[in-house]
C-alpha cells in the first residue's frame, strides 16, 4: 500500500471538499453476495466512489486526473484507473513531461508494477526519440538501486529499440559488469547490444572480442554460469564456427588444470564432443586426473564424453540423474 | 446501483474459468463465443496477446492465459496458434531459457508460460526428451533442459535467474516446466523438499524465502511444488494448467 500512517492524518474526505460537491460518489457494486469482500478502508473506498463516478460519466477533467492520482496512491495497479489518467492528459493535452515525473514518483515504492512502467512507454511514446536519453537515466536510476529489475531492462531495451540512445550502451554494460560480474541482466543485455545495435555491424563483426571478453570473465570465476552461457550463445546455430574455435577448449582446458569449480568447463566439452570435437591429448589427460573410481577407461571420444558424464555425476550431485540420462543419450562411438 | 464498464481481462478471464473447473462447472453451459471472438482481437501482429482492448503490456504471460482458455473452453478459434508458436520460439533466450518478450533475459515464470502453452497448443508430445537433441523448427529443448535444471541451486531450492536467490514459486515454475518434457527425475526432489519445508511458516503457508512471512502466491505454488514432488495426500495436479487433474478432466 502507498498511503502511510501519515497521509491519514492528513486526509480530507472529497465529500468535504468544494471541487467535488456537484459529483454522486458511486459506490463499488459487489453483487449479491459478495466472496472474499475486501475490508477498504474509508479513504479508499471513497477515492475509489468518487473515481467510479467519473468514471462513469466520462468526464475528463483536471479534478479527473486528481482523482486519478489519488486512486494510484492507494492502489498503482488499477489498470482501469492508470487508463482513465491516460484518457484524460490526452484530452487536456497535459505536458507529458510532468507526467514523467509523476511516474519517477511512483515508481519509487512501486519498482516491480506492470501498470507503471506499461504507463512510461506510453508517455516516452508521445514523446518520441527526444525522450530517449531521460529514460536511459530513469532505468539507470532504477538499477543502482535494484541492478536485475526485470521490469526496468524490458523498459530499457524498448526504448533502444523505438526511441534509440545505442551509443553507450555496451559501456553501461562493461560497468555493470565491473561493479558485478554476476550480474545476469547485464549479460543479457550485452547479448541484446551486440546482436541488436544498429552500431556495432551486427554479431559476426564483435563476436571475436566477445569471445575473449567472455573468456577473460570465465577465468575469474569459472563458477559464475553467465559468461559460459554468453559465451555458447555467441554461436548459437553456428556449431561449425563454435567447433573451430579453438579458444574455447583452450578455455575449458584452462579451469580444469585447476581442478576446482569445473562442472561447466565439463559439460562445455561434453557439449562440443557431442557435436563431434576431436581433443588433444592435453585435454583427454586433464580429464583423465579429474576421473572418479567409476569413471572408466577415457580411450576413445565416446568413451571420454561418458568419462564426463560420470565425472560430472559426482562434481554436480545435485543433477546426477540427469548426467546418467546425457551419459545414456550420448552420439554412438560406431559412425566415423 | 449502476454497473461501470468493466473491459474483459485475459487474466481475469483465465482465473475465472480455472476456479470454475476447480468447482466442478460444466463449462460447455458458457457463452464460448463471445469471450474467443473478444480474444481472437486481442492477438498481435507478431503472435503474442494483449491483456485487454484499451491497452496494457503484452508478453507471454497473456499468451498462456489465451492458451489455457481455449484448452478449456476445448475451442482454438480464439488464437492463431502457429503465430503463437512463433512469438513463443522468438523469446527463447541465447542460453535456453525463455523471457517474457524477445530479447528479455531468461526468467522461470517465463520459461514455464512458454513451455505451459506450447503443451497446450499440442506442439509438445510426450516423447519431448527422446527428441531433444534433435535439429527442428521447433525450441531448442536440449539447452532448454541444461539451463532450467541449473536453476536448482546449492540450497536446495530453485532459483527464477542465474545467480539471484532461490525462492519457493520457482519449484512450480521449474518443476512444472521439466515435468511437462518428462525430466522432473532430473530434479534432485530430496534437497528441494528440504528448502522448501524451510519456507514453510509456522502460522501455516509459504513464504518467498526462509523467515518470510507466508503469503497466498508462495502458499499456492509452494503447495503445487509438494504435489509436484508426489507428496502424500496432495492431489495430482495437470501441470500446464495450474489446477488438480480432477478439476482439469472435469471429473
Amino acid at each position: 500500500m502507498a498511503s502511510s500512517g501519515e497521509d491519514r492524518r492528513a486526509w480530507v474526505p472529497l465529500g468535504s471538499l468544494p471541487e467535488f460537491a456537484d459529483v454522486t460518489p458511486l459506490p463499488q457494486d459487489d453483487g449479491p453476495s459478495p466472496v472474499v469482500a475486501i475490508a477498504y478502508r474509508d479513504e479508499f473506498r471513497e477515492t475509489m466512489d468518487y473515481f467510479r463516478s467519473l468514471y462513469s460519466s466520462r468526464e475528463l477533467s483536471p479534478r479527473s486526473l486528481l482523482i486519478t492520482t489519488l486512486a494510484i496512491s492507494f492502489n498503482p495497479a488499477n489498470y482501469t484507473v492508470w487508463q482513465f489518467r491516460r484518457q484524460v492528459l490526452e484530452a487536456l493535452d497535459a505536458d507529458l513531461t510532468d507526467e514523467l515525473d509523476f511516474t519517477e514518483r511512483v515508481a519509487k515504492g512501486n519498482a516491480k508494477n506492470y501498470q507503471l512502467w506499461h504507463h512510461r512507454r506510453w508517455v516516452a511514446e508521445k514523446l518520441g526519440s527526444d525522450a530517449a536519453y531521460r529514460e536511459l537515466e530513469f532505468t539507470r536510476k532504477i538499477f543502482y538501486l535494484d541492478a536485475k529489475n526485470y521490469h526496468a531492462w524490458s523498459h530499457r531495451q524498448w526504448v533502444l529499440q523505438a526511441l534509440g540512445g545505442w551509443e553507450n550502451e555496451l559501456d553501461y554494460c562493461v560497468q555493470l559488469l565491473e561493479e558485478d560480474v554476476l550480474n545476469n541482466s547485464a549479460w543479457n543485455q550485452r547479448y541484446f547490444v551486440v546482436t541488436k545495435s544498429p552500431l556495432l555491424g551486427g554479431l559476426k563483426a564483435v563476436r571475436d572480442s566477445e569471445v575473449d571478453y567472455a573468456i577473460e570473465a570465465i577465468n575469474m570465476n569459472p563458477q559464475n554460469e553467465s559468461p559460459w552461457r554468453y559465451l555458447r550463445g555467441l554461436y548459437n546455430d553456428e556449431n561449425d564456427a563454435w567447433l573451430n574455435d579453438s579458444r574455447v577448449p583452450s578455455a575449458c582446458l584452462r579451469v580444469l588444470k585447476a581442478k576446482r569449480n569445473f562442472k561447466f568447463a565439463l559439460s562445455t566439452l561434453l557439449d562440443l564432443l557431442c557435436l563431434g570435437f576431436k581433443p588433444n591429448q592435453e585435454i583427454r589427460d586433464a580429464i583423465t586426473s579429474l576421473r572418479t573410481p567409476d569413471s572408466g577407461e577415457v580411450g576413445s571420444d565416446s568413451d571420454l564424453a561418458k568419462s564426463i558424464c560420470s565425472i560430472l555425476g559426482h562434481e554436480d550431485p545435485m543433477r546426477a540423474n540427469y548426467w546418467t540420462w546425457r551419459s545414456s543419450k550420448l552420439p554412438q562411438a560406431a559412425e566415423v | 446501483m449502476i454497473s461501470i464498464q468493466n473491459g474483459s481481462h485475459l487474466a481475469s478471464t483465465y482465473c475465472a474459468l480455472a476456479i470454475l473447473k476447480i468447482v466442478g462447472y460444466n463449462l460447455s453451459n458458457m457463452d464460448s463465443e463471445s469471450i474467443l471472438t473478444s480474444m481472437r482481437s486481442l492477438q498481435q501482429p507478431d503472435g503474442s496477446f494483449m491483456p485487454i482492448h484499451i491497452g496494457a503490456e503484452r508478453d507471454l504471460r497473456f499468451l498462456y492465459c489465451a492458451a489455457a482458455i481455449c484448452f478449456m473452453l476445448n475451442n482454438w478459434n480464439g488464437m492463431d496458434r502457429e503465430k503463437a508458436k512463433e512469438y513463443i520460439l522468438n523469446c527463447q533466450s541465447y542460453d535456453g531459457g525463455f523471457g517474457l518478450t524477445p530479447g528479455s533475459e531468461s526468467h522461470g515464470g517465463a520459461t514455464y508460460c512458454a513451455i505451459a502453452s506450447l503443451r497446450l497448443m499440442g506442439f509438445i508430445g510426450d516423447d519431448c526428451l527422446s527428441n531433444a537433441s534433435a535439429p527442428s523448427s521447433k525450441a531448442n529443448i536440449q539447452s532448454l533442459l541444461d539451463w532450467s535444471l541449473q536453476r536448482q541451486v546449492a540450497d536446495g531450492g530453485i532459483q527464477g535467474r542465474p545467480n539471484k536467490p532461490s525462492d519457493t514459486c520457482y519449484a512450480f515454475w521449474i518443476g512444472a516446466t521439466m515435468g511437462t518434457l518428462g525430466a522432473n527425475k532430473f530434479i534432485d526432489e530430496k534437497a528441494l523438499r528440504s528448502f522448501l519445508l524451510t519456507c514453510q511458516s509456522e502460522c501455516g503457508g509459504f513464504g518467498k524465502f526462509p523467515q518470510e512471512l507466508p503469503d497466498l502466491y508462495h502458499s499456492y505454488y509452494g503447495l503445487a511444488a509438494f504435489s509436484i514432488l508426489g507428496e502424500a495426500g496432495l492431489k495430482p495436479l495437470c501441470l500446464e494448467l495450474g489446477v488438480t487433474e480432477a478439476a482439469a478432466t472435469g471429473l
